[in-house]
Formats: C-alpha cells, structure tokens, sequence
C-alpha cells in the first residue's frame, strides 16, 4: 500500500513541468506540437491559467493568459503552472479542456462529438465520446513521453537554461532546442 | 487500474454489480448518505443488468450519492417544539445530552418523511481491454467513494492518475528509473551565487 501511495506521490511537481514544457514549446512553435508517438497538432493555453509556489498562485484570465507579461513574471518569481485551459486541433477535431497539472487530470473536456442525444442510439454516442476522449488521452501520452524523455536525460540542463530564457521573455534559439530535442527524441526511436 | 482482469468480466462480476446497486434511503433509517450503482443511463434505474452496464469492450455505471438534506432552520424549529414538548410532559427543567441526541434523530427522522433525499450522479466508465476507468468528478471525496465501490465490486485496484503513475505506465528503463527516483523540481529563478 506504501508503495503505491508513493508511486502515485512521487514526483508530483513533474506534471507542472510537463504544463510548462507544453506552453513553452506552443510558444516556440507557434502552437505546432510533433509529439514522436502521435500526429502533429496545434495546442495552446486560453483563457486561464494559474501558476503556483507553494501556497502562493496567480490566477490569470485573458484570451491568451500564456502571452501576458504577468505569467512570465509570475515564471520569474519562480511559480509553475498549476492549471490551464488548453485547446488542442488535431487530425482536423477540436478539444478543450483544463488541465490539472498535479494530477494530469482532465476537467470540463470539451470534444467534437458530432452524434446527438436525442437522434442517435445511446451506445452509439458511448463509443464516439470514448473514441475521441482516448484520441485526446493518446496525443496528451505521446507529448508526455516526449518531455519524459527529454526531462530523463543528460541534455535537461540544456533545456532549463533555454526555460529560463523563456521566463525573462528573452529569445530563445529554437534550433538549438530542437537539435537537444532531436538528440533525444531519435536516440529514443533507435532504442525502441 | 491494476490487476488481472478476467476474460468474461461479464459472467464473473454481474452478481457483485447487482450486489452493490444502489439502495434507495429510507426515512426511519440512522444513516444519512447511501451510495451504490445505478444505470449510466438514467440514475433512478438501480435494477442492473447486462445490457445496461457492458457495451463491448466498456463496462459503464453511475454511481449514485442520495442524502438527506434537512434545513437547519426547519431542524432547530422543530426541535425547539418537540424539546418543549417532551419538558413539559416529563415535567422536567433540562434535558440531558443523550435524551437531546435522540429527540434531535426522532426529529430528523420525521422530517425525512416530508422530504425527498438529493441525488447525485457520476457516470463511471472502465475499459477492460485498456484498464483504463474514467471517472467524471474531480471530487477528491467521490473518487475515494468510487475507488472502495469499484474495488469492493470487481476486487481490483484503481490507480489514481499522476505523473508518477503514467511516467510508470510509460515504461521507464533502468537508467530514468533511477534517476526519476532521485529527481529534484527545476527551478527558473537562478540561485544567487
């Protein structure tokens, strides 16, 4: 029983990361995500977002809470992004959701059914939402094993200098993060 | 979740579905919260059975919260009336705690009767075939209700997500196990040196 408790409790400031990572590479990529399991996808953070350090969090609401100077500042004091709501297009569907970077959990999800309640046999609908919640749940694994993979290896270092950059609103050299990424990211691919 | 999962989920857990359907509260009852399985499909149908709970490879259920909500305003008047009734009657000044515990449940009791309970329900659906059960709440007390019904029902456990349990799900080799356990938060803001 400990040892379960523990594998669900360790390491919960990694899904924060993982919330960051996934805004800081739809900011370097103009929303365009590759994870290496999946298809390519556009994603972005909207309308909210808090940020936290211990028990101090900034919450902030905007059309593109992402670009304010305030998440950046509030990257600066040294908060992570707690929460947000993310819209992702992929293979032409459109889904939205919060995500709960604690508990990877998924809240208020919105996704492109096109069945109807009233029109459509019960068991029908059923299986369309549970085929596009796993669509969504298989691009939202693939992007996770991506930043698992670089977050793992010898180059993360390299990545957080590139973050920090990223925070004080500097430059960021995009080559130079996707020639780290690719080292990992094919090293990855041959092992497998 | 985690465990062997059996090939015929259906044949060897409808009983225990059945079994741990939701019971409708009744008024003359001590508790004041019953939760139990009902029908995904409409929460007021708790007489289960294949077709209303297995759809190929998705065993789905709701599980269904009823509790009686009495006003308490409407509570301490009435318990106010019955307090004075029961002085009056035993011809007594005060009442003890014990007596005053059992009139307060006599009173809650008979304003059930005029009351219908509250129903909540959260749709459960589990994919054998995956292992993966979503559960639509982010109530910390539903998934503790969700996890002991589901585990009492199919005897097998339910993982809470988290970045340990999918980075574990990812399949890590010896090398990430490592230093995953030894991993330390990334901090953006410089240490002065």
């Amino acid at each position: 029983m400990t040892d379960l408790v523990e594998r669900i409790e360790r390491n919960r400031f990694v899904g924060r990361e993982f919330l960051l990572w996934l805004w800081f590479e739809s900011h370097l990529f103009e929303t365009t995500l590759s994870p290496s399991n999946g298809s390519t996808c556009a994603l972005w953070i909207e309308t909210r977002m808090s940020l936290a350090f211990e028990k101090e969090e900034s919450v902030l609401k905007s059309v593109t809470p992402a670009a304010t100077p305030e998440a950046r500042e509030a990257l600066r004091q040294g908060k992570l992004p707690k929460e947000a709501r993310i819209r992702m297009i992929s293979n032409e569907l459109e889904f939205a959701w919060v995500f709960k970077a604690d508990t990877l959990g998924l809240a208020s999800v919105t996704i492109p059914a096109q069945l109807k309640k009233k029109e459509d046999e019960a068991h029908e609908i059923l299986y369309e939402r549970m085929r596009l919640a796993e669509e969504l749940e298989a691009t939202l694994e693939a992007l996770y094993s991506d930043f698992l993979s670089l977050r793992l290896s010898e180059v993360w270092p390299e990545v957080v200098s590139l973050l920090r950059r990223f925070a004080q609103g500097k430059k960021v050299d995009e080559r130079a993060y996707g020639e780290l990424k690719r080292q990992v990211v094919v090293k990855k691919r041959r092992t497998k | 979740m985690t465990g062997e999962v059996p090939d015929d989920v259906a044949a060897v857990n409808m009983k225990r579905i059945r079994a741990n359907a939701f019971i409708p509260l009744a008024p003359e009852e001590d508790e004041s919260q019953h939760h139990g399985w009902c029908s995904v499909e409409d929460p007021m149908d708790i007489d289960l059975d294949h077709e209303k709970v297995f759809f190929n490879e998705y065993v789905c259920l709701g599980l269904r919260i009823d509790s009686w909500i009495v006003p308490k305003p409407l509570l301490t008047a009435h318990l106010r009336t019955a307090e004075a009734a029961l002085l009056e009657r035993k011809g007594l000044e005060t009442i003890g705690r014990k007596a005053k515990a059992d009139l307060k449940l006599m009173v809650l009791k008979r304003l059930r009767k005029q009351l219908v309970p509250s129903t909540k329900s959260i749709d459960l659906v589990w994919n054998v075939t995956t292992g993966v059960a979503r559960f639509f709440s982010q109530s910390p007390r539903m998934h503790l209700l969700a996890q002991e019904l589901f585990e009492k029902t199919f005897r097998l456990a339910l993982v809470p997500e988290s970045p340990g349990t999918a980075a574990e799900r990812r399949g890590l080799d010896a090398r990430a196990e490592k230093l995953w356990e030894s991993l330390e938060p990334t901090l953006l803001v410089e240490e002065a040196s």
